[in-house]
């Protein structure tokens, strides 16, 4: 290595750079906490999307069997076994009906096929079983 | 809570414009880097609260004198003078000359300390020997001595090595 002057020394002395320190607590800090506020405005911008969609959903899917049911009013065709009692099914059964004891027959076989739930007891059967004094 | 103003923003500017220098400077007092970054970190904490920045006339040399302070109150407050670490790097190295770092930190370490915080300051911390001799609180003329001792010294320590390892 050729011997070098003081100032072509200093200026091979200032080639290497002194190490960068860690970043300021502070500083850092306040970057972390902007990025978890804009994190976390997008995650609720994300979650509110989320929940207007599902509502949205929810809303049509109740609002179809709604209008089927309505449109189907008075079509006895429609009616299932599995379908509950209701009086607008028994209004339509009494209009398919030849007659009343026809009617209340089928009315009675409808509500026996029909599953119930557990904690539920049909109120035909009940009544079939007790003993009326007329 | 700090200040998030824009004095906090050029605080930050100067924590990056001088912090390496200043690290490296704390480095020279404390004997290693752990304790010197908590020094320069402590100071540039205490700028950003009191926010009186504004009124210091030449801002770098405060900032020196600031880590100096800290530096050497955190080595009272430890009651031990810990030896330079031989082994942590002190450098960024130009073209990855890892030797030629670790040749100038073993020559650097090997000064004594007031020639080598005089070093520092004035090649990496770019003070004139007048700002120097208002930190260390001595005479320029000393201040100018000490830098051309520790040149020398730092000049035949790097490249005698070398010359003795190319001989070899």
């Amino acid at each position: 290595m050729p011997t070098l002057d003081d100032e072509q020394f200093k200026a091979y002395l200032k080639q290497f750079r002194p190490l960068v320190p860690d970043p300021l607590p502070a500083a850092g800090s306040r970057h972390r906490v902007r990025r978890t506020f804009v994190l976390g405005a997008w995650a609720a911008t994300a979650a509110a999307i989320l929940v207007l969609v599902a509502l949205t959903l929810h809303h049509l899917t109740n609002r179809a069997p709604v209008a089927e049911t309505v449109g189907n009013v008075g079509n006895p065709e429609h009616l299932q076994a599995s379908q509950p009692l209701t009086m607008r099914s028994a209004n339509a059964l009494m209009a398919r009906a030849l007659s009343f004891k026809a009617m209340v027959d089928d009315m009675a076989f409808r509500s026996q096929t029909a599953p119930l739930p557990k904690d539920k007891r049909s109120a035909i059967a009940v009544l079939g079983k007790e003993k009326i004094k007329l | 809570m700090y200040r998030t103003d824009g004095n906090t923003a050029d605080i930050e500017f100067l924590y990056r414009q001088h912090g390496p220098a200043l690290l490296l400077f704390a480095q020279t007092v404390t004997g290693e880097r752990g304790r010197a970054q908590d020094a320069v970190h402590q100071v540039f904490l205490k700028v950003i609260e009191k926010g009186n920045l504004n009124q210091v006339g030449d801002k770098k040399a405060y900032l020196f004198a600031c880590v100096r302070n800290a530096a050497l109150n955190e080595g009272k407050l430890r009651n031990r003078n810990a030896p330079l670490d031989p082994n942590a790097a002190w450098f960024g190295p130009p073209d990855r000359d890892y030797a030629g770092e670790q040749n100038l930190r073993r020559a650097l370490q090997s000064l004594p300390d007031d020639q080598r915080q005089v070093m520092v300051l004035h090649v990496w911390g770019d003070m004139t020997f007048s700002q120097i001799s208002n930190l260390l609180n001595l005479s320029s003329n000393t201040v100018a001595s000490r830098y051309r001792y520790a040149l020398a010294k730092l000049r035949d320590s790097m490249f005698a090595k070398e010359n003795s390892c190319a001989n070899s």
